[in-house]
C-alpha cells in the first residue's frame, strides 16, 4: 500500500461528515433553551423580590426565599459549566 | 430538585403564617387593657390552587374569641354602670405568652426545615465539584 499525502487528505475528508454538529430535531436547542430560560426567570424574580423587599412591598419571608432559590440556581449553573468545561478540557488534552 | 425548592417555598409559607399568628398575640397583648376588647385567634388553613392542594399554609379569617369579658369594678371609671362594673377584655396574658412561644417554636420549626432542605441541595452539587 502506497502512502501519499493525498490518501490521508481523502480519508481525513471523508471521516469529517461523522463529527459534524447535527441540528436537534427540536429547533434551536430544544431543552436547554427552556433550561436557560427558566434559570433567567429565576433570577429575575430574585432581582423583583429583592427590589420589593427594599421598598417595603415584599414580605421578607419572601425575599430570603427568592434569594435562596436563585443561589441554588447560580450554584447549579456554575457547577454544570465547570463540569462541562472541564470536559472539553479533557478532550483537548487528548494525545492524538 | 424542584421538590429541595419546594420544601423552600412551603416553610417560607410557614413561616410567614407563623409570623401573622404572632402579629395578632401581638395585638391581643397591646389591647389586653382595651375595655370591651375580644381576643382575636388567628387560624390556619392549607393552600388550595384551582383545586389542587398546594401543602402551602395560610393565615385563614380571623375569629374573635366570644368568651366573657372580665367584670372589672372601678366606680370612677367613665363605663361604669350602677353596680361600679365595666367590662373589660377578655385577654388572658398568660395565653397570649404560650400562644407567643408555641409561635416561635413552630417558626424555627420551619426555618430548620428550609436550612436543611438549602444544606440537602447544596451537598448534592457539591458531589458534582469533586
Amino acid at each position: 500500500m502506497d502512502i501519499r499525502s493525498s490518501l490521508a487528505a481523502q480519508h481525513y475528508a471523508a471521516t469529517r461528515p461523522a463529527t459534524e454538529p447535527k441540528p436537534e430535531p427540536g429547533g434551536q436547542g430544544g431543552d436547554f433553551t427552556k433550561l436557560a430560560q427558566d434559570f433567567a426567570a429565576t433570577l429575575q424574580e430574585g432581582e423583583q423580590t429583592a427590589m420589593a423587599a427594599m421598598t417595603g412591598r415584599a414580605d421578607p419571608h419572601a425575599l430570603v426565599q427568592a434569594l435562596a432559590q436563585t443561589e441554588l440556581a447560580v450554584e447549579t449553573a456554575v457547577t454544570i459549566r465547570d463540569k462541562v468545561v472541564e470536559a472539553y478540557q479533557e478532550i483537548l488534552r487528548m494525545p492524538v | 430538585m424542584s421538590d429541595l425548592l419546594q420544601t423552600l417555598a412551603l416553610s417560607a409559607s410557614g413561616m410567614t403564617a407563623q409570623a401573622n399568628r404572632l402579629r395578632h398575640v401581638t395585638e391581643n397583648i397591646a389591647n389586653a387593657d382595651t375595655p370591651g376588647y375580644h381576643r382575636k385567634t388567628a387560624s390556619f388553613e392549607e393552600v388550595v390552587n384551582g383545586g389542587q392542594r398546594t401543602g402551602e399554609v395560610q393565615s385563614g379569617p380571623v375569629k374573635l374569641d366570644r368568651s366573657d369579658l372580665t367584670r372589672i369594678f372601678d366606680p370612677g371609671h367613665p363605663m361604669a354602670d350602677e353596680t361600679g362594673h365595666y367590662d373589660g377584655s377578655n385577654v388572658d396574658l398568660v395565653v397570649e405568652i404560650a400562644d407567643a412561644r408555641e409561635a416561635q417554636r413552630s417558626y424555627e420549626a420551619n426555618l430548620k426545615m428550609f436550612d436543611q432542605a438549602r444544606q440537602m441541595s447544596k451537598s448534592l452539587l457539591d458531589l458534582l465539584r469533586r
